[in-house]
Formats: C-alpha cells, structure tokens, sequence
C-alpha cells in the first residue's frame, strides 16, 4: 500500500495527482484586467475617437450662444413653443431654459453681436421669446425692445385763410383781418438707417493684387473718405483696417489680403450691414492665362 | 509557469479588445466645448430650418447666411440646397421644407424637385 492509499484502499486525492488544466485562470484573468485597463486607457486618452455626432450642450459657450439665438428665431417664425423649448432641453440648461436665453441675450447685448442689424434681431427675438414666458433680463435695458417709434414732428406751418367771397354791396373795408390759423401737421421722420450701403461689388483676377479685397468708402459725390474702418471676418476670427493708409490709391482706399480658400464677409462696423455673402479667395485664371486668386472690389456709399 | 504567461497573454488581449470597445463605442469620451461644426448632422439641419424660419422673418439673407457660417460649411448655397433635397426626398415636415425652399431660392439654389414647395406671394391690384 502506497503513501496516498487511505485505509480502505481507495486512493486519496492529491493535487499531485488531479488532472492539469490548459489555463491558467489566475493568469487568465490578471491578464484581462491588465487589457481592459490598457484597452480603456488608449481609447480615452491616446487615441480617442474622433467626435462626429456632437450634441446642442456640447457646444461651446459662443456657439452656444448662437444656437439659443437660432432657437428665438425660430420661434419668432412659427411661435411653436414647445417645439422652442424641446430645442434649448437638447442644451441641457442647468437653470431655467427660458431664463437661460434671457442670461444669453444679456450676454450678446453686451457684445461686437450687438452691433449689426441682425445681431440686434437676433437679440429682440429672444427678448420677444422669452418676456412672452415671464422672464426678464438685463437685454431689456440695454436694447430697445421694439423698434424705435418713427419719431414725429409736429410742425406749425402757416396757412392763408382766404378771404370772405366779395359781397355785391361794397363795404368798407373790415378793420378786422383774418388773422392765419396755423394748422398743425405731422409729419413722421424716417428711422435713421445704416449710415452706408454697399453699392457695388465687383470680382476680378490678377496676379499682381492676387486674393485682395480693395475696399473704397466714397461720399455722397464719389469722393474717397478717409479713416473708416472696415472690418473682415472670416471663420476663425476678424480684422479691422482703415481708408487711407494707402494715399496714393486715394483717400478712401483700404485693402485686404485674403487667404485662399477662405471666405470673408465685409463690412464697416456699425455702420453698414455686412456683404450678404462672404467673398471666397476662389482660384481663378487671369486673361493671360495665369493662375491667381479671386479678388474683390467693394464699394461704400451714403445709404 | 509557462502555463501562468500564456494565460496571461490570452487574457491581456482579450481585455484589450473588450477595453477598446468599451472606450470607443459603448462609453466614448464625450467632449464639451465643441464647434458647431461638429454638430450631428440632425442638429445641423435643424439649425438650417430655424435660420431658415428667422430669415422669413426678418427678410435678412445676409444675416442668414452669416448665422449659416457658424457650421462651417465653405459652400453655404450648396449646403442648404443639399439640406433642402434632402427633407424633400425623406418626406420630413412641409413646413420644415417651406422654410428651406425659401432660403434656398433666395440663395439662387431652386431646383426642379423645390418647385411644389415654393412659397406664393400674393400681389395686390
């Protein structure tokens, strides 16, 4: 009888003696652990995927802005309120989301947004949306809610008050003349509009003034108008120059080098509204057959 | 031993996988502070439509296409055309579609398949 028979005969279980797995189980599962954190690690902060279905309160307080403003828009089209409110949930607002495009109209009325017409639409729609729903904000202080009133002038203009007919019988002459009653006319102003327009924008392609935007600001006479600014906005930011830095091109000239590819909207802040389209530095062949970037002239006048 | 590393081994490859996946399909980072260029393109076309509506308001095509621009888009015409047909072709709401044909023809986009949708404007006399 051997050292691992028992009494009765009947052999006693060794771990010597069980049968080997294949696996390893301790093994097995260090080694998953070890992978997924490894697996996680790589996907969260190595190379993480790229983003591609972003969501409205993923966005970044500016473009946010903008979003609530769409919002307002929106709404002031169609007055579809809770189709307006489903769309600023989508923004997962930590407070009210009514309040929130208050706080946000607050914010863009303190801002450059402010400054063109249809920034200040944009504004006095979510002012509209959000004073229908009971909230208020430091917009409605800082903007006129609706547009002004066309301003009245009450204006005294003397009438003649004619004569009585001659009567058959001559009279002597009344000691009393009829004395004129002014009547009172009112006649309503126009709403002071945006000091210039864009009259005219032409393209042309040249290789010596390759992608340039050549802007002229004239007077009511064509005359060139020294020290406007003129500013450029393009996707990732905006400059800002001025007439008449260039004289020899005349006193209400300014330029503008654009980049290709890029498309820029023009505009003199605050006091016309911007080009409708953006100007595009588009590839282009000039008639000797070279190849230049698209550029523009654009003219401001009085509006 | 041997048996311990090869387990190991298989073990680190599996997790790996299931940690990839993990990562990047079941719970992928979720970024904050994103452009709206990245919006979904659910969201895009429903920002089109509520620019879309705030122009028919206010009648200020350039103040549309300059809310367009946030999404990046380098062709905007083009991308509200491609918005437009889209909703046209899915059959998404008429009035969503109205919107969109408007602002599309005011960018000189009117195409055959707009033509049902187009808004008529009475005249007077």
């Amino acid at each position: 009888m051997g050292d691992y028979e028992t009494e009765n005969g009947v052999p006693r279980r060794s771990k010597y003696r069980r049968p080997r797995r294949d696996i390893s189980w301790v093994g097995l599962l260090i080694g998953v652990a070890l992978g997924i954190g490894a697996g996680l690690f790589y996907a969260w902060a190595v190379d993480t995927r790229v983003e591609y279905d972003t969501e409205p309160w993923q966005l970044k307080p500016s473009d946010r802005a903008q979003y609530i403003a769409a919002v307002a828009l929106g709404f002031s089209y169609d007055s579809n309120l809770s189709r307006a409110i489903q769309r600023l949930v989508e923004l997962r607002p930590q407070v009210d989301p009514i309040q929130e495009v208050a706080d946000v109209a607050c914010d863009l009325a303190t801002t450059g947004y402010a400054s063109t017409s249809s920034g200040l639409r944009a504004i006095r729609s979510m002012m509209q949306f959000y004073r229908l729903q009971g909230r208020s904000g430091c917009a409605d202080s800082l903007i006129p809610f609706e547009d002004q009133a066309t301003p009245q002038v009450v204006i005294d203009l003397p009438t003649p008050t004619p004569l009585p007919p001659a009567s058959k019988t001559p009279t002597p002459e009344s000691v009393v003349r009829p004395s004129p009653t002014p009547p009172r006319v009112i006649a309503p102003t126009v709403q002071p509009q945006s000091d210039y327009i864009i009259a005219a924008i032409n393209t042309f392609c040249a290789t010596g003034s390759s992608g340039v935007i050549e802007v002229f600001v004239q007077d009511f006479n064509g005359q060139g108008v020294p020290g406007q600014a003129v500013r450029a906005r393009w996707d990732e930011g905006s400059d800002t120059f001025f007439t008449g830095l260039k004289p020899e091109r005349g006193p209400g000239y300014a330029d503008f080098q654009m980049e290709a590819g890029k498309g820029y909207i023009v505009e003199m802040p605050g006091r016309s509204d911007p080009t409708s389209q953006p100007l595009v530095a588009a590839p282009c062949v000039t008639e000797g057959g070279d190849e230049a970037i698209s550029s523009y002239r654009v003219f401001f006048r009085p509006g | 031993m041997l048996r311990f590393w090869v387990s190991l081994i298989i073990g680190l490859v599996v997790g790996l996988g299931i940690g990839l996946y993990l990562g990047w399909v079941r719970f992928p980072v979720e970024f904050v502070n994103s452009p709206a260029s990245s919006l979904s393109q659910r969201y895009k076309d429903d920002f089109i439509v509520m620019v879309a509506s705030g122009y028919l308001k206010d009648g200020d095509l350039g103040g549309a296409v300059e809310r367009l621009r946030l999404l990046g888009v380098a062709n905007i015409p083009a991308f509200v055309q491609e918005v437009t047909e889209r909703y046209i072709s899915n059959s998404q709401d008429a009035d969503d579609i109205s919107v969109l044909v408007a602002l599309s023809e005011n960018l000189g986009r009117l195409t055959p398949i707009m033509q049902p949708y187009r808004r008529i404007t009475e005249t007077g006399g």
